[in-house]
């Protein structure tokens, strides 16, 4: 068991939020919450101010290719190996000496100040930079107290996913610095590491037609989550993913793979990922105009319809029919259930390692989108492009913001070069020696260097690399390269709206959430939903269309 | 207690507060760091009641609040779900009245029925023990024996019987929260009940023995009425906090059985409130909830006054 979070689990719980954000019906979509104003984007404003994209010159060409999806969507490329000689993308130090402070989340164990690998760093970008991790599960009552003192840092990290907790949309401007005349267009063209971030994943830090956030992590493949199954155990008995091509397919391996009196249920919860092979809408459909909510569609009740069934096929593990999320990554593992929807952060080193740890075979695969009926062209709703944001305080000088504007050049130089192996794995011979090949922590670097600090306030786009796991990054990208074509934008994506409380309130629609639950939990039947959804629809769904309508669509459009 | 109430002092002569004070200053000085945390953990607390009355936001504060009267209450009026979970809370009081409450007693009649030190302090561990588990721990024991993939039922299953559906079955869901609670606090309930016991002048025992009452007359003359006042103390209590019959053991199984069947009117604040960003309309359930409790406590008390018994104070 790992002990604490370093830098790649976080990006898993990263992950999970992000894609459990990205499923909940806008509330977390949505920054603010003040009530005052309905920040959003206009379609033009945020066109002046999202910066040029320039692909990186300076790459280390990855071992399997980036794959291009439609629109923004592309597959993050896939490295099996490391450079022997990494290639520089910064040439000098960046910084000219400033002393600046920094405030990022952390989850796990604050390494010692003033140790070693912050005065490499400090050495390597010129500047006094005094990084503080602080608490990352407390990081949404910590940062509020900084914000309301007015003694915010002059680098932070503000995940969007806490936006809300944040009211980020009322501290831009007031107290976060306006990137836009250094970052805007060509201006970017000075920072070519900042550059080549995708544009998709700037435009989660432009607030009110203004650039104020530079993403961390960035990629264009921020899709919330898939439905996995036990490879090993699937092909064993000779079930391939692709054999699965509609719900009813689904369902009749269901019944092959379930083996009660072994204590082997094929499923365990499917539905939060599973119901877009109905056509459910995500958060929002326009339809003529106007806004139709998932709850208002056929589509939903269909989809609620066959996991009604499935809980009562038993084909589900009992344990998930009686709501036990915790442990399903342990039943995944030991194999009591070998199917089982979930984000994609899971599907990283750490799962490899922790499921080889229950059984040697251990092998995670994802079953291709599909629709329920098999026909047509399946969708994947496309989810944040960046969920960690960094801001520079708005009492910097215009000379102080261009020296860490440098600093975030070269803290998001890409994979394999010579700047994000200082970044990320610090010294060679210190914090870090080559095991076949692969940068691999020393103590003193698994103490100072795993914690992830620098990278919260920028970072490279993000890349698949699993040292040790290969077969995890060789799967993980040949199921991204065949599903990419499939990644859509939903309404509204990446528009940072800021909502009332009772708005978003409304927008959570506790009871038919529960009552949805209990639907495919098998304990009510999908008109139990329907009654539920009608009540819901002639309060709160009504008022929550009408803001939508009123401050979101007819002044701002979709965002697309 | 009938049998052993020391008199109050009837002395006519009221003395002025100032003598009164230099007399009882070292037990007033006592009571002191027992009001400060009174007011700071319970008084000072319920200023959060006015949120009941605003539309609350946490981010622009209490005092910026928009200002919205009696909208919380009623909308909540309105909510089927809050009438749902009020009457789940009041069936499972009613529930655990009538099936959990004698339990504690009979107990502890039977453990004060033991004669051997050593077995009776076995005894006594072995059911205080349960009371110190978590509800998370609880739970998850009756899930490993009694679950749908449980002990049980997969031995059940292996000999093709059909399994007991025990733990997501929300029609007798009443009845596995009780023997949850049973199982879990019924052993520390004896607690006040054997103290109770133990305050029993044993020479009524002895007088008794000798005229020749049997062991039931003993019991039905001497130790249940010996026990009434604390049984009737008790009783008021557990009126008056009808409407709390716990948090985390609903909140645990609310997804196993359905959150029909699960909610009561603390969860219903937390999801309906805390969960969803609505804190005014939670605290406005939670306010309404408490002066029902208060109603409930008052009558019950007055009730214990008129059979003649001390209830919460002496009249």
């Amino acid at each position: 068991m790992r002990s604490g979070l370093n830098r790649r689990s976080f990006l898993t719980t990263a992950a999970t939020v992000a894609g459990a954000a990205a499923m909940a019906p806008l509330l977390s979509a949505c920054g603010g919450g003040s009530g005052k104003k309905a920040a959003a984007n206009t379609k033009e404003g945020l066109k002046a101010a999202l910066p040029t994209y320039v692909p990186s010159t300076n790459a280390v060409k990855p071992d399997i290719a980036s794959v291009q999806g439609t629109g923004d969507a592309a597959t993050d490329p896939a490295y099996l190996s490391y450079p022997a000689s990494p290639p520089t993308s910064v040439s000098g130090v960046p910084g000219k000496g400033g002393s600046y402070t920094a405030v990022t989340p952390l989850w796990g164990t604050a390494p010692p100040t003033g140790n070693s690998f912050y005065e490499a760093m400090n050495k390597a970008l010129g500047v006094e930079l005094s990084v503080k991790p602080t608490d990352g599960i407390n990081y949404s009552t910590i940062i509020p107290t900084m914000t309301a003192a007015k003694k915010l840092p002059d680098w932070i990290n503000l995940p969007a996913w806490l936006n809300a907790n944040f009211n980020t949309g009322g501290l831009v401007g007031t107290q976060l610095a306006d990137l836009t005349p250094y970052l805007s267009g060509d201006n970017i063209k000075k920072y070519p590491n900042l550059a080549a971030l995708p544009t998709g994943a700037w435009q989660h830090g432009v607030w009110g037609d203004k650039l104020y956030g530079i993403p961390c992590f960035s990629t264009s493949f921020g899709i919330p989550g898939a439905t996995f199954y036990r490879r090993d155990i699937l092909e064993a008995r000779g079930i391939t993913a692709d054999q699965v091509k509609s719900a009813d397919d689904l369902m009749n391996i269901g019944k092959e793979l379930t083996d009660g009196k072994r204590g082997v249920w094929a499923f365990d919860d499917v539905w939060t990922y599973l119901q877009f092979a109905w056509g459910v809408p995500m958060n929002w459909k326009v339809d003529n105009g106007k806004l139709v909510h998932p709850f208002e569609t056929q589509e939903f009740l269909e989809a609620l319809d066959w996991h009604n069934r499935l809980a009562a096929s038993g084909y589900m593990h009992p344990d998930a029919l009686a709501g036990d999320v915790s442990n399903g990554s342990t039943r995944f593992y030991s194999g009591k259930t070998l199917i089982g929807g979930g984000g994609l952060g899971a599907w990283n080193l750490a799962d490899h390692q922790s499921g080889t740890a229950a059984d040697p075979n251990y092998r995670r695969g994802a079953f291709n989108a599909i629709t329920a009926d098999g026909k047509g062209t399946p969708v994947i709703y496309m989810g944040a492009a960046a969920s960690m944001i960094s801001y520079l305080n708005a009492s910097l000088k215009p000379e102080q913001i261009q020296e860490l504007l440098s600093v975030a050049n070269y803290l998001a130089a890409p994979y394999g070069t010579a700047e994000y192996t200082m970044v990320n794995f610090g010294v060679e011979g210190v914090h870090h020696t080559r095991v076949n090949g692969m940068p691999t922590f020393t103590e003193e670097g698994k103490k100072d260097v795993q914690v992830t600090s620098y990278q919260f306030l920028a970072a490279a786009p993000s890349v698949t690399s699993n040292p040790g796991g290969e077969q995890t990054t060789r799967d993980y990208a040949g199921w991204s390269a065949a599903n990419v074509k499939y990644l859509t934008k939903p309404p509204f994506w990446g528009m940072n709206l800021s909502m009332p409380q009772a708005i978003a309130s409304a927008a959570a629609a506790q009871n038919v959430n529960d009552t949805i639950k209990d639907c495919y939990h098998g304990k009510k039947k999908v008109s139990d939903v329907q009654d539920a959804i009608s009540s819901w629809r002639s309060g709160p769904g009504e008022r929550l269309k009408q803001w939508m309508t009123d401050n979101v669509l007819n002044k701002y459009g979709t965002g697309q | 207690m009938s049998t052993a109430a020391p008199k109050r002092p009837a002395g006519p002569a009221r003395l002025n507060w100032r003598t009164r004070l230099r007399r009882d200053k070292s037990l007033l000085l006592m009571t002191v760091p027992a009001v400060v945390l009174l007011l700071v953990f319970n008084y000072v607390p319920l200023f959060g009641i006015v949120t009941a009355f605003q539309e609350y936001d946490p981010l622009v504060g209490v005092w910026h609040s928009e200002w919205v009267g009696f909208d919380q209450f009623q909308q909540l009026l309105g909510d089927p779900a809050f009438w749902a979970s009020l009457q789940n809370t009041l069936y499972l009081s009613f529930v655990q009245l009538i099936l959990f409450f004698p339990i504690p007693i009979a107990l502890a009649l039977l453990l004060n029925s033991v004669i051997s030190e050593r077995i009776r302090n076995f005894f006594q561990s072995v059911v205080y023990l349960p009371h110190f588990f978590s509800w998370v721990l609880a739970i998850t024991i009756f899930q490993q024996m009694l679950g749908g993939a449980g002990i049980l039922n997969q031995f059940l299953r292996q000999h093709d019987i059909s399994t007991w559906d025990i733990m997501t079955n929300p029609d007798t869901f009443a009845l596995l929260v009780t023997s949850q609670a049973v199982w879990k606090e019924a052993g520390w309930g004896i607690i006040v009940f054997l103290a109770a016991l133990s305050a029993i002048n044993s020479e009524l025992y002895e007088a008794a023995a000798a005229d020749g009452a049997g062991r039931m007359r003993r019991m039905w003359h001497i130790t249940l009425p010996g026990l009434r006042g604390v049984i009737v103390l008790m009783l008021v209590l557990r009126l008056g906090n009808a409407l709390s019959v716990g948090f985390e053991q609903f909140l645990v199984q609310r997804d196993a059985v359905g959150h029909e069947a699960a909610d009561v009117l603390d969860t219903f604040s937390f999801y309906y409130g805390i969960a969803t960003g609505g804190y005014s309309y939670g605290a406005a359930a939670g306010l309404f909830k408490s002066v029902v409790s208060l109603l409930l406590i008052w009558g019950a008390n007055k009730l214990a006054h008129a059979f003649g018994e001390d209830g919460l104070y002496r009249k």
